[in-house]
C-alpha cells in the first residue's frame, strides 16, 4: 500500500509539473500589452513590462518561476487584478467564503441526498421513486444558477426570509453570515442533492435485489437491517468517494452563483485572470497550480479510500 | 412543527434586520466593478478613481455658475488661482526664455489641509508625492500625469526615464542629438545595430539571413543584423525599397527616419529630483515650472489633479523586491488615509466599503460649504447581477439603480428616471487599405472581394444603410444614434464654457456629412440649421441602395471585383461573450442583408467574425486582419477636443491605416488670408505650436493660432469635417446611462450640467434619515413603487 501511494505521489508531481508548464507557457502565449490608449505612455508601460522580466527569454521566465514560485512558495504580486497586492495572501482572504459555502452547502445536502435516495430505492417503481426520479432529472438538467435567481426572487426579494447577499464581514461563522448564505447554499445544494440521490437510488437498488441480500432476509433480518448493515454498506463504495469529492471540491469557488449572491470567494479569480485586460500571470499561476495539485491529491485520497471502505479493493497485497 | 418555524423565521428575521440610525443619513450604492487599488500612482479605472475622489481634493474645482446652468471653477485645496512666476526662473536652468509666459506658476495652498488623523499637509508633502511618483524604480502607471498631456513639467519625464535605453527612431534620435543630415547621423551611429518597426512597414517581414520574404506580418521593432548604415541602405535602395512599391524614392527616405530605430539613451542619467520643475517655495507654496505653456481653464483643471500621498503611510506600504517595486498603499482601509470630505472606515474586498465623514477636512469647519455634505455615511456594495441590484433597490437597500436593456421599458417614463450622456461617441472603422484587403482577399479565397471597401462609396453606402436607432435598440438601448464625431459633452472653449455642439460652425459640418447644406434656408426642406440637425437619423436605405449600385459599378469597372463574386467583411469583436459585441454583430449581419436586397449586391454581401481580437482590435483592423470594426471610439479629452483630433489623425492611433494624414491637405481660410497644409500639420496648428504653411501665392508662411481661440475651432470644425469625409470612420452612437433615484434622497438639480452632473453627493439632500426610511419601506410593504 505505502509502495503504491508513493508510485502515485511521484506520479502525481509529475503530472503536476507537466500541467503547471503548460499553463505557463499558454499563459505567456496570450496576447499581453496593454491596448494603445490616449494619453497611456507605452514606454513607460514597457518600463514596467521590462522590470517585472516579461521581455525575457520564455525558458529564463520559466526557470524563475519554477525557482521562486514552486519552489520558494512566493508567487508574487498581482499586476492587473489587484494591483500590488500579494497573490497568496489575496487568495488565502478569499478562500474562507468559498469554503463556508461551500461546506454548509455539503453538510446540508448530503443528508439530503442519501435520504432521498434510500428512500426512492426502498420505494422502487412506485409513486415515491417516481417522483423523486422525475424532481432529480429536473434539478440534474437545470444549472445551478437559474435556481439561484428563483430562490433569490421568491425568498429574498418577494418574501423577504434573507437578504440577498452574504453578510459583509470576516465573521463566518456567525448565524447571520450563516442566515445570508442560506440562498446560496440552497442554490449550489439542489444540483448536489439531486446527483447523489440519483446515484444512491442506482446503487441501493442493485444492491438490493442482489442475492446475499435475500440470502441475509432468508436468516431472519429485518428489512432495516438488510439494508442499513449490508446493502447499505456494499452501495456506499462508489458514493463515498463520490462524497470525498464534493468535499475536497468546496475550495473550488461556483463564479455564477458567488456573483448572484455577493460571496467574496475565490470563484471569479481564474476567469478573471486571464480575461482582464492583460493576463494576471501571478494570479494565474497560482490558481493553476492550487487547483491542479487539490484535484491531483483528491485523485489519490478518493482511490485510496476506496481501499478502506471495501477490503476487496485494496492494493499491494501479496495475499491475493 | 408550526411553532419551530416559526421561532427560526424569527430568528432570521433578528439577525437579518440592520437596525437603522436615526438622524443618520447613509447613501446606499451597488457597484458592478469593485475597486481594487486606489493608490493615486496606481489608479487604472474609473471605479478606483471614484473612491479615490472621495479621499482626496482637488486643487481647483468644478462647481455650478450663479444661473445653474453653467460652471465655474473655483480653489479648493488651494488658498488662491494660481500667480504666473514665470519671470522668475528665466534662465538655462529651468530653459525659459525672457519675456515668456504661462511657465512657471505659483499655487498657494489652503494652511488647513489635514489628514484624516489630523496631521497637517504641506507644500513639501506635494513635493514628496510628486517625487515618489516619477521614481524611476516605481514605474509608476499615473506618472506620465506630469508629462504627457498639457501639463509637462521641466524635466518630469526625463527624471522618470533617466539611462533608459530603448528603441528610438532615426528622426527621433536626429532630433535629440541636434543633427540635421541623415549621412551625418549614420556616419555617427555606423557601428550600431539597426532595428525596424515591422508593424509600420511593408505588411512582411523579411528574414535577413536567407535574403528572402517570409510573408508572415510581426508588429513589433525587431533587431536586425544589419548595421544602421545597412539596413537604411535596405529599406532605401536595397530589397526593402524593391519590395515596396507603392512609394516613390522620396517617401522611402522619409519614411525610413520614422520606421528605422537604434537602441538610444534618450534621457540621460543620474538627474535628480531637485532639477525637475516641481518646487515647494514656501510652507504652503507650491511652484511648478512647465516646459510647455499652460494657462486658463487648462492650467486649473490639470493642477486639479496633483498627487499626494501620506509620507508614513507610503514607505511603510512600499517595497522592492527582485528589482520589482510594489505598493499596497490605497489597496484596503487599513492603507488608506484620507485627505478627502470621507475616509474610508472600513473595506471588505469584492464585497463591500463605508465611507464616513472626514472630521479633519477644511470643507466641515468652513462657511462656504454649509449645508452641503449631507450624506454621512457612504455605503457602497458588490453586486454583479443587475437584477439583483433592482430587487435591492426596490426593496429600499439602494439609493439608486443602474437602468439596462432589460428594465429601460419598464422604469423609460418614470419620475425617477433620469438620463445622463456620456462624452464618447463610438463609430464602425472600416480598413480601406489597398494593399491590406488584396492580401485578406487573397487568403479568403476564390470569388471573395473585400478591396471594395477601398471605394468611399462603398462605405457610405454602409454609412447610410445603417439604421443606428435600431442598432442602439439591439445592442446596447441606453445609448443614442450618433451623427458626428464629437458629442454634446464636449467643451470647445472651456473658459468661456461653450460646448463644441453648440457652435454654428460645428453645426455645419453635421449638415455637411450628412448632406444637408443645401437644403437650409428660406423656402427650403429646413428653415434653420437647427432643424437640419434635429432631422438627422443618419439612415436613409434608399440613398444608401444607390451608393451600393454605384460602388459595385465602380468596382467592376476597375477591376476590383467579377460579377460572380462574393463581398465578405469580417467584421471584429473583442470577444464571442459581451451581449453588445453578440447583439451588435448580429443586428449588422441583418441590416446589411435588408439593406442591399434590391441592389446588386443582393446576396453577395456576406460577414464573418473574427471574436478573438481581445485589447488588439485596432491593430487587428491596421493589420488587415479584419475589415470592419464597430463600437470603436476614443474617449476621455472632454474639454480639450483639440488634443483629441490627435486620436484620429495620427498614425499611432488613427484606426485607417491608409489615410496619410501628412498628404491630406486643407485649405482655410483664417482672417480673410488663404492657407494650406496637411491635416497633421493643421492638428500641431491647433494644439500649441506655430507651424509652416502655403499661402495663396505658394509662399511659406509661418501661422500662430495658439492664442486666437476663433481660429483654433475653426481648424477642429475642418479637420472634424474632413475626418468624417473620409468614411472610414463613421460615427453610430453615444454613450449616454439611465438609472433610477431612489425616494430617500434627491437631486440638487433635475436637469444635468456639465460636468457637475446633477450636483453629485456634494449636493445632495435627503428626505428621510436611516431610520425613517426603514420605517417607510415598511409601511410600503417592503417593495417600492418606482413605475
Amino acid at each position: 500500500m505505502g509502495k503504491y501511494v508513493l508510485k502515485r505521489i511521484i506520479l502525481m508531481l509529475f503530472t503536476f509539473l507537466v500541467i503547471i508548464s503548460i499553463c505557463f507557457v499558454l499563459v505567456k502565449l496570450l496576447p499581453n500589452k496593454p491596448a494603445q490608449q490616449f494619453g497611456r505612455d507605452m514606454q513607460l508601460i514597457e518600463m514596467r513590462r521590462e522590470a517585472l522580466g516579461y521581455n525575457k527569454p520564455l525558458l529564463e521566465q520559466y526557470l524563475i518561476f519554477v525557482r521562486k514560485s514552486l519552489i520558494g512558495g512566493d508567487w508574487g504580486v498581482s499586476e492587473v487584478l489587484y494591483t500590488g497586492q500579494d497573490v497568496w495572501q489575496k487568495f488565502i482572504e478569499k478562500m474562507p467564503a468559498t469554503v463556508i459555502v461551500n461546506a454548509y452547502t455539503m453538510l446540508f445536502s448530503i443528508p439530503l441526498g442519501l435520504l432521498f435516495g434510500i428512500y426512492a430505492a426502498l420505494r422502487k417503481n412506485r409513486w415515491q421513486d417516481h417522483l423523486i426520479s422525475t424532481l432529480v432529472i429536473v434539478f440534474v438538467s437545470v444549472p445551478s444558477y437559474v435556481y439561484a435567481f428563483l430562490v433569490q426572487y421568491f425568498l429574498c426579494f418577494r418574501l423577504k426570509w434573507f437578504p440577498f447577499q452574504m453578510a459583509a464581514g470576516y465573521d463566518y461563522l456567525s448565524f447571520k453570515t450563516f442566515i445570508s448564505i442560506v440562498p446560496a447554499i440552497l442554490s449550489l445544494g439542489f444540483g448536489t442533492i439531486a446527483g447523489l440521490t440519483r446515484y444512491t437510488r442506482a446503487e441501493l437498488t442493485e444492491v438490493l435485489t442482489s442475492d446475499f441480500l435475500l440470502l441475509a432476509r432468508t436468516k431472519g433480518l429485518t428489512r432495516a437491517q438488510t439494508t442499513v448493515r449490508h446493502a447499505m454498506r456494499n452501495a456506499m463504495v462508489p458514493i463515498f468517494p463520490m462524497i470525498l469529492g464534493e468535499f475536497i471540491g468546496i475550495m473550488g469557488g461556483s463564479l455564477i452563483i458567488e456573483q448572484i449572491f455577493g460571496i467574496p470567494g475565490v470563484g471569479p479569480l481564474y476567469v478573471a485572470s486571464i480575461t482582464a485586460a492583460t493576463p494576471d500571470y501571478n494570479f494565474f499561476m497560482l490558481l493553476s497550480a492550487f487547483y491542479t495539485f487539490i484535484g491531483l491529491a483528491s485523485g489519490i485520497i478518493v482511490d485510496i479510500s476506496y481501499g478502506f471502505i471495501d477490503p476487496r479493493i485494496r492494493m499491494g497485497s501479496k495475499k491475493a | 412543527m408550526k411553532r419551530i418555524l416559526s421561532v427560526f423565521l424569527l430568528l432570521i428575521l433578528v439577525s437579518v434586520a440592520a437596525f437603522a440610525e436615526s438622524g443618520v443619513h447613509t447613501y446606499n450604492q451597488a457597484v458592478s466593478v469593485f475597486p481594487t487599488t486606489w493608490n493615486p500612482f496606481q489608479t487604472k479605472t474609473a471605479v478606483d478613481s471614484g473612491l479615490m475622489d472621495f479621499l482626496n481634493t482637488s486643487m481647483y474645482t468644478f462647481d455650478f455658475n450663479e444661473d445653474l446652468d453653467g460652471y465655474v471653477q473655483e480653489p479648493l485645496a488651494a488658498a488662491d488661482f494660481p500667480v504666473d512666476v514665470t519671470d522668475q526662473y528665466v534662465g538655462d536652468t529651468w530653459g525659459i526664455e525672457a519675456g515668456e509666459t504661462g511657465r512657471a506658476w505659483k499655487i498657494p495652498l489652503r494652511s488647513d489641509l489635514r489628514w484624516e488623523d489630523g496631521t497637517e499637509i504641506h507644500a513639501a508633502d506635494f513635493v514628496y508625492s510628486a517625487e515618489k511618483l516619477l521614481s524611476p524604480e516605481a514605474q509608476n502607471y499615473r506618472a506620465n500625469t506630469y508629462y504627457s498631456s498639457n501639463l509637462v513639467i521641466v524635466n518630469a519625464e526625463a527624471y522618470l526615464k533617466q539611462g533608459q535605453v530603448g528603441q528610438v527612431s532615426f528622426n527621433n534620435v536626429m532630433d535629440a542629438e541636434k543633427i540635421e543630415e541623415m549621412q551625418a547621423f549614420l556616419d555617427r551611429f555606423a557601428a550600431e545595430k539597426g532595428w525596424i518597426n515591422w508593424a509600420a512597414s511593408y505588411g512582411d517581414t523579411y528574414d535577413f539571413a536567407s535574403q528572402k520574404w517570409t510573408g508572415a506580418a510581426e508588429d513589433k521593432v525587431v533587431e536586425t543584423p544589419l548595421t544602421v548604415p545597412e539596413l537604411y541602405a535596405f529599406f532605401t535602395e536595397g530589397a526593402g525599397a524593391e519590395f515596396c512599391t507603392w512609394a516613390d524614392a522620396a517617401q522611402k527616405l522619409e519614411w525610413a527616419g520614422e520606421e528605422l530605430y537604434i537602441n538610444y539613451m534618450l534621457f540621460p542619467d543620474a538627474i535628480t529630483f531637485d532639477q525637475v520643475g516641481f518646487l515647494a517655495t514656501g510652507e504652503d507654496e507650491l511652484t511648478l515650472i512647465l516646459a510647455k505653456k499652460l494657462t486658463g481653464f487648462d492650467l486649473k483643471y490639470q493642477l486639479g489633479g496633483l498627487f499626494l500621498v501620506n509620507r508614513d503611510l507610503y514607505e511603510k506600504t512600499s517595497s522592492v523586491k527582485d528589482g520589482v517595486f510594489t505598493s499596497t498603499y490605497g489597496t484596503s482601509a487599513e492603507t488608506t488615509i484620507s485627505w478627502g470630505p470621507y475616509c474610508l472606515s472600513s473595506f471588505q474586498s469584492d464585497k463591500v466599503y463605508e465611507l464616513t465623514r472626514n472630521p479633519n477636512w477644511f470643507g466641515f469647519s468652513d462657511k462656504e460649504f454649509e449645508g452641503q455634505y449631507e450624506t454621512d455615511v457612504i455605503r457602497v456594495r458588490y453586486v454583479q447581477e443587475p437584477s439583483t441590484q433592482m430587487e435591492m433597490f426596490l426593496n429600499g437597500e439602494l439609493d439608486t439603480v443602474g437602468l439596462d436593456r432589460d428594465t429601460i421599458e419598464d422604469y423609460a417614463t418614470s419620475d425617477y428616471t433620469y438620463y445622463s450622456e456620456g462624452d464618447s461617441v463610438f463609430a464602425m472603422a472600416f480598413n480601406p487599405d489597398m494593399d491590406g484587403l488584396k492580401h485578406a482577399q487573397s487568403v479568403a479565397g476564390a470569388n471573395i472581394n473585400k478591396t471594395i471597401l477601398t471605394l468611399k462609396e462603398f462605405r457610405m453606402a454602409m454609412s447610410l444603410a445603417m439604421n443606428r436607432a435600431e442598432f442602439c435598440t439591439a445592442a446596447i438601448p441606453m445609448n443614442q444614434p450618433a451623427f458626428a464625431l464629437f458629442g454634446n459633452q464636449i467643451v470647445a472653449d472651456p473658459d468661456e464654457g461653450v460646448f463644441y455642439r453648440d457652435l454654428d460652425e460645428a453645426k455645419q459640418v453635421v449638415v455637411k456629412f450628412w448632406g444637408l447644406d443645401d437644403e437650409i434656408g428660406d423656402g427650403k426642406l429646413y428653415a434653420t440649421t437647427d432643424d437640419a440637425v434635429d432631422a438627422i437619423t443618419g439612415y436613409d436605405p434608399e440613398q444608401a441602395k444607390q451608393y451600393f449600385d454605384k460602388a459595385y459599378d465602380l468596382a467592376i469597372e476597375k477591376g476590383l471585383m467579377k460579377e460572380g463574386d462574393t463581398v465578405q467583411i469580417t467584421v471584429g469583436t473583442t470577444n464571442a461573450t459581451s451581449a453588445f459585441n453578440n447583439n451588435g454583430y448580429d443586428f449588422i449581419v441583418n441590416n446589411y442583408t435588408e439593406a442591399v436586397k434590391g441592389t446588386k449586391l443582393e446576396g453577395k454581401l456576406t460577414f464573418t467574425r473574427d471574436s478573438t481580437l481581445g485589447n488588439g482590435f485596432a491593430d487587428a483592423l491596421r493589420t488587415s486582419r479584419v475589415d470592419m470594426l464597430f463600437g470603436v471610439g476614443w474617449t476621455g479629452s472632454t474639454f480639450d477636443p483639440f488634443s483629441l483630433i490627435k486620436a484620429y489623425v495620427t498614425p499611432e492611433y488613427q484606426y485607417d491605416p491608409a489615410w496619410d494624414t501628412t498628404k491630406a491637405m486643407l485649405t482655410l481660410e483664417l482672417d480673410g488670408v488663404k492657407y494650406t497644409a496637411n491635416i497633421s500639420t493643421w492638428y500641431l496648428a491647433m494644439t500649441g505650436n506655430v507651424v509652416k504653411v502655403s499661402k495663396e501665392d505658394g509662399t511659406e508662411a509661418e501661422l500662430d493660432i495658439r492664442e486666437n481661440q476663433q481660429d483654433r475651432i475653426h481648424v477642429l470644425c475642418a479637420c472634424e469635417n474632413a475626418i468624417l469625409q473620409n468614411y472610414d470612420f463613421i460615427p453610430m452612437m453615444g454613450d449616454s446611462t439611465a438609472a433610477l433615484k431612489g425616494m430617500k434622497v434627491e437631486y440638487y438639480l433635475e436637469d444635468e450640467v456639465f460636468p457637475m452632473g446633477r450636483g453629485g453627493i456634494r449636493y445632495m439632500t435627503y428626505n428621510y434619515d436611516d431610520a425613517q426610511w426603514e420605517a417607510f419601506v415598511r409601511e410600503q410593504g417592503g417593495t417600492l413603487f418606482y413605475k
